[in-house]
């Protein structure tokens, strides 16, 4: 632990071979919510110089690992040491004190207050506004990570805002470092970026790091030994030359997947030639004639001052899969609000089926047949408080009154048909929402948004935090209603599902559309290069 | 497995039963405490209490008819927490219904004049609140800063027009003690009572009564009260579906006003103060309706009882100056029962989630 | 027209120069000023408390009985400040670690805290006598202006260190860092290993300090009080709060609004001294009425912490 602003001494150590002796050694850790089994006699050895890469899907165990080491939450048994010597973490403090550092996904930084302020945040440090400052300078040019110390936070990319947590972490000089999920916040340029930063300046020093994922593309790009967790057990470990993903992956879920199928749910890329074989599979693209639905023409939005979208055009058409890729923080946000009457626009127009729609009526874009499955379900797609059978019934609950009484027996009625036809599992429609898994919750919003035949289907990120077979029911049913003729405009920043689920994919960069391609002819080369042009 | 269940559920229900006589005691043991070291004799308070309220003749008539305007402004809040706005201002929309209802009231004579300055009454204490709704919705200022001004405000105005002849102030000049009040109510434009049982209480006892039922199913049944509640939970999902949350707050403002301003009419129409209106007029029962509602936990039913035991609080508080304890312990008393009667569902709460988090300590 | 426009204007300048005038708006200033300083930070840190309502009367009721019963006022002084941090420890605790929703608890304590002063004050009924002035020679000789900032009772200066503390604390210190970045976005400094209710719960102390002072000040340093009555106070608490949000949060514009608040306080007291009177409902209602007008005109533009109000418990966020 350092409480001045002095790094310690940087010990020589090996190029990543394994020390015969591990750093951090986790013991036979269990960890229980109750009824539920987070981790289940889990055990793994970190070396210094090593990049180990922990494996698992959504709800394998991989967060509350990460949570246990960084001290937000206590195991219930198991041990975790340091050098052989047993530790208990009790607090984020204690945990960065023994020497376990975390750059953490989002909710970390506070957006208000400058880079250099959000360094000394949590710290020991005295406060002191220059010698601050100057310690960004130095860390930042000792790991290549340079940042100016007076930006507002609010003012950074998500790039930027990473380089900041990762300067926070190491300020600290930590013995361990986890890395939560780094690509998903970076273009593909600066994940090439990220990745020899690690090995280079971090792993090099004396320290092991620890890259937590879903994503095998990353998983087997950045780490040289991987540890593969499933429903809260390690299911094996490996060197990561000695694997591959199909086998990566069918560890992973447990059974034989098809990366051509369920590829995108792991986070594989898929070859081009097995996509064109899917695709060409779609009747209604060939046989109808392609007609524009959704029309979205030189869309201009400020939020507080700032421009968020810029000439914004897009067009999707009937019975097709739109992918808007984009690295978040581009406007993704603010065009998802438009269409759900959240956020007016400055100037331009929204269209469906060639009437336009007033962006600052509420209502008006549901009414029209908008149906969006939101980016934050807690912040617009559900009422936590209440019951299955309101939210599914929300927007059409008229439906369901005479003379303005609800019938409640109409209501659970039909709250029960759609429990049943979009397999949602909770206690009976009167179960109140937040009882239900993400992955339930997510399908009670798609069972109402779909329920009232809308013409349009907006789904932002719908996938996300989803474990793969929910991310694999989600795409099923997003690919049906292209099917049925709804158009479907799919904003992701997760490149595979884009790749994998779209017909046409555009790429928005700092509230532009900067470039639309046909599936076929979409590379990931290519959309790296129409994103990463406007990267930090 | 079913056995276990039960078991647990009843030991869950005798644990809770046993924090609020816990915290309930610990009230009214601090009271006692506070009695006797002030020099006052704790073992007297609790009988004059129970006369007063209940056991003297006509005591219960007199409970029951304090009972309806503290109900009835306890529900109007209920109806407007639905929106999680904080209103406080009942104290002073109380006042504005009732000075409208009596400038109104005092010029006329008969059924037709009470009732119609009953309504005015009502609108009136709704058109003050929903002045902070509209701050709020246009100015962004907060209700429960806006609220609170003009319960200040509306005591100067009321008191104001008790200072013209032409608005509120008697013009006959045969007002008691050279006080100033407005004219006195003639009897046909007095409230109707019900005798039962040698005890008297005035009509509004029953309209409250039905009006809690009523807020009951409208916010229950009622497509109106379900709309209000996705407002009220997730303002951004209603307005994706054209709710729109200022229309639903205002609306929320003006009820929770109108009620106030009914118990205030109602109140004056009913006889309080002798027909007559004047400064002070409202007496506190503007904010001890609120705290009836917060008790209530905002459910109508349980405002019911509690705006009784209130309303005995306060018809029995009137039989302690002969115990030679002051009044005002029973403010204390009261704030300190309201206190008790909040400690069990946050500390249930806190230990819900202090399970499901397993972190150590407070809610850090 | 010359005239017309003397005759108008002559009040006015009146008032404006009148030295009474800003003796009695520094007076009401300094008192909101105690208050609405501390309730600034706690608010920087995301709580808003009501209560301060209650911790002014709590500091004023004790300082008065304190200081009659011992005839020192700085044990006046110092009481009224404990009595504000008892105050304030109740109000801390019951919304910041057991999460009851802390209007309720700062409506309740109100009430509370009132009920018992004047309960407690037909057995004490404390009498006081305002302080002993501190002349600055010379300067309090300065016209119009000179008596009103310089020639004040003693206690009333006491607002000058508590102002440059709170200051120094909110903006040079890891502390205050804390402090506002739990304002601000509370989930991000729980994960970075700040103690947000902790923190929360310290500002809710700081304001009962300084609120606590403020009422021992007003009763010991302002107004002679024979017993305590509700009008002493009389919601100068919220005032302090609308203080705050004229003030866009910032230490600079909360002093500004307490100057502007402190005003219309003195207007409604000074003016008849002056040969002016004004309908005497008007004048109680002023102050109020400037509340809410500038609370109107100020809240829609300023940018308030983004978790003010916002309740923290880790986890259901």
């Amino acid at each position: 632990m350092t409480t001045d602003y002095r790094m310690s001494e940087v010990p020589k150590s090996g190029t990543g071979v394994q020390a015969s002796v591990p750093l951090v050694e986790l013991a036979r850790i269990s960890k229980n919510y109750g009824h539920v089994v987070a981790c289940d006699d889990v055990s793994m050895a970190f070396h210094t110089g090593e990049i180990h890469g922990i494996l698992g899907e959504n709800g394998a165990g991989k967060s509350t690992l990460m949570k246990l080491l960084i001290g937000l939450v206590k195991p219930d048994a198991g041990t975790i040491s340091m050098n052989g010597v047993v530790q208990q973490v009790h607090d984020p403090q204690a945990a960065s004190r023994i020497g376990f550092g975390m750059v953490h996904q989002h909710f970390s930084l506070v957006e208000e207050l400058t880079v250099w302020e959000n360094v000394l945040l949590g710290e020991e440090l005295k406060f002191n506004r220059t010698r601050a400052r100057e310690l960004v300078g130095e860390i930042g040019e000792r790991f290549g990570l340079v940042v100016n110390p007076d930006s507002h936070i609010r003012d950074l990319s998500a790039g930027m805002r990473q380089r900041v947590e990762l300067i926070k972490c190491l300020r600290r000089d930590p013995k361990l470092v986890i890395l939560d999920e780094p690509t998903s916040v970076l273009t593909p340029a600066e994940s090439e970026q990220l990745f020899p930063t690690l090995r280079e300046k971090v792993a090099i020093e004396g320290r092991a790091v620890v890259l937590v994922s879903h994503k095998l593309s990353e998983v087997i790009r950045a780490t040289d030994v991987i540890t593969i967790m499933r429903q809260g057990r390690v299911v094996d470990h490996k060197p990561t030359k000695s694997t591959d993903a199909v086998s990566l992956a069918r560890a992973m879920v447990g059974r034989e997947v098809s990366l051509r199928t369920e590829g995108a749910a792991l986070g594989v890329l898929v070859e081009q030639h097995q996509i064109s074989h899917r695709l060409t599979g779609t009747p209604t693209l060939k046989t109808k004639p392609m007609r524009d639905v959704l029309e979205i023409s030189e869309v201009d939005v400020s939020v507080g001052g700032v421009l968020k979208l810029h000439n914004l055009t897009l067009r999707v058409r009937e019975g097709e899969i739109l992918g808007l890729a984009g690295v978040e923080g581009n406007g993704q946000r603010e065009l998802g609000d438009i269409l759900s009457s959240l956020l007016q626009v400055d100037c331009g127009s929204v269209k469906v089926n060639g009437n336009p729609v007033s962006t600052s009526k509420h209502g008006a874009m549901a009414r029209s047949g908008i149906a969006v499955i939101p980016e934050d379900r807690h912040d617009s797609g559900v009422v936590l408080g209440m019951t299955v059978a309101e939210n599914l019934a929300l927007q059409r609950m008229s439906e369901f009154t005479r003379f303005g009484v609800i019938d409640d027996a109409a209501l659970i009625a039909n709250a029960e048909s759609l429990i049943d036809e979009f397999e949602i599992r909770c206690d009976g429609p009167r179960a109140p929402l937040h009882s239900l898994s993400g992955g339930n919750q997510q399908r009670v919003v798609l069972a109402r948004e779909l329920s009232s035949k809308p013409k349009v289907l907006v789904a932002a990120q719908p996938t996300r935090g989803l474990d793969v077979g929910a991310i694999e029911y989600m795409s099923g049913r997003m690919e049906a209603a292209a099917g049925r003729g709804i158009a479907v405009l799919l904003i992701s920043t997760d490149l595979d599902e884009i790749l994998h689920l779209s017909h046409r994919i555009a790429v928005i960069s700092s509230g532009e559309i900067v470039g639309t391609l046909l599936r076929e002819e979409a590379t990931i080369e290519k959309i790296g290069l129409l994103l990463g042009g406007m990267a930090i | 497995m079913n056995r276990i269940s039960t078991t647990n559920s009843a030991r869950q229900k005798a644990f809770v039963a046993f924090l609020y006589a816990l915290f309930i005691s610990l009230a009214i043991i601090s009271s006692a405490l506070l009695v006797s070291v002030t020099g006052g004799d704790w073992r007297a308070v609790l009988p004059a209490l129970i006369n007063g309220s209940l056991l003297k003749p006509g005591r219960w008539g007199q409970t029951l008819t304090e009972a309806a305007p503290l109900l009835l402004v306890a529900l109007g809040a209920i109806f407007t927490t639905r929106m999680n706005l904080v209103n406080i201002g009942q104290e002073g929309q109380l006042l504005i219904g009732a000075a409208c209802a009596a400038m109104i009231a005092t010029r006329g004579s008969g059924p037709f004049v009470m009732v119609f300055a009953i309504l005015v009454g009502g609108f009136a204490g709704g058109f003050w609140a929903a002045i902070a709704g509209v701050l709020k919705y246009w100015r962004k200022v907060p209700v429960v800063v806006s609220t609170l001004l003009m319960v200040f405000i509306s005591t100067q105005l009321t008191g104001f027009l008790l200072t013209k002849k032409s608005l509120l102030l008697d013009p006959s000049g045969d007002r008691p003690n050279k006080t100033q009040t407005s004219a006195q109510l003639t009897s046909s434009t007095r409230l109707p009572y019900i005798h039962i049982f040698g005890n008297q209480f005035s009509l509004a006892v029953p309209i409250s009564l039905i009006a809690a039922f009523a807020v009951l199913f409208v916010l229950k049944k009622t497509i109106l009260g379900f709309r209000l509640s996705v407002v009220g939970s997730n303002a951004r999902v209603a307005q994706r579906f054209g709710l729109s949350e200022r229309t639903a707050g205002i609306l929320a403002l003006l009820v929770g006003g109108a009620f106030a301003g009914f118990a205030g009419s109602l109140m004056f129409t009913a006889g309080a103060a002798n027909f007559r209106y004047t400064s002070g007029f409202a007496n506190n029962i503007g904010w001890e309706g609120l705290l009836v509602a917060l008790v209530s936990r905002n459910q109508p039913l349980a405002a019911v009882i509690i705006a009784l035991i209130f309303a005995g609080l306060r018809t029995g508080s009137s039989f302690l100056a002969s115990t030679g304890v002051q009044r005002e312990i029973v403010d204390v008393i009261r704030s300190l029962l309201v206190l008790a009667l909040l400690m069990p569902p946050a500390y249930l709460f806190l230990r819900e989630n202090l399970k499901k988090n397993s972190v150590e300590g407070d809610s850090k | 027209m010359a005239s017309l426009a003397a005759s108008g204007l002559t009040p006015i300048l009146n008032v404006l120069s009148s030295a009474t005038m800003y003796q009695s708006m520094i007076r009401f200033a300094v008192v909101l000023a105690f208050a609405a300083v501390g309730e600034l930070v706690a608010e920087r840190a995301g709580t808003l408390n009501i209560s301060a309502e209650a911790m002014l009367i709590g500091g004023a009721f004790t300082g008065a009985v304190v200081a009659d019963r011992t005839g020192h006022i700085a044990f006046g002084l110092i009481c009224g400040m404990i009595a504000g941090l008892v105050v304030a420890s109740v109000q801390a605790n019951l919304s910041h670690r057991l999460t009851i929703d802390q209007f309720v608890v700062g409506l309740t304590l109100n009430i509370f805290v009132l009920g018992l002063a004047l309960f407690l004050d037909a057995r004490f009924r404390p009498v006081t006598d305002v302080a002993s002035k501190w002349r600055v020679p010379g300067l309090a000789k300065i016209p119009i202006f000179g008596e009103a900032i310089f020639g004040q009772p003693w206690p009333m200066y006491l607002i000058v260190p508590v102002v440059v503390v709170s200051w120094f604390v909110l903006f040079r210190t890891r502390w205050g860092l804390e402090v506002r970045a739990v304002g601000e976005n509370p989930q991000s400094a729980d994960v970075t290993g700040i103690h947000v209710n902790l923190r929360r719960r310290q500002t809710v102390y700081f304001v009962g300090l300084t609120s606590g002072l403020g009422g021992a000040v007003l009763v010991l340093a302002q107004i002679p009080i024979n017993g305590f009555e509700a009008g002493h106070v009389g919601l100068k608490g919220i005032i302090a709060i609308s203080a705050v949000i004229f003030g866009g949060w910032t230490l600079r514009g909360t002093i500004f609004g307490c100057l502007i608040f402190g005003y219309f306080f003195a207007l409604q007291q000074a003016l008849p001294s002056i040969g002016y009177t004004i309908n005497s409902q008007l004048s109680g209602a002023l102050p109020y009425l400037a509340a809410l007008a500038v609370t109107s005109i100020f809240a829609a533009h300023t940018r308030q912490p983004r978790a003010l109000a916002q309740p923290f418990v880790r986890g259901l966020t």
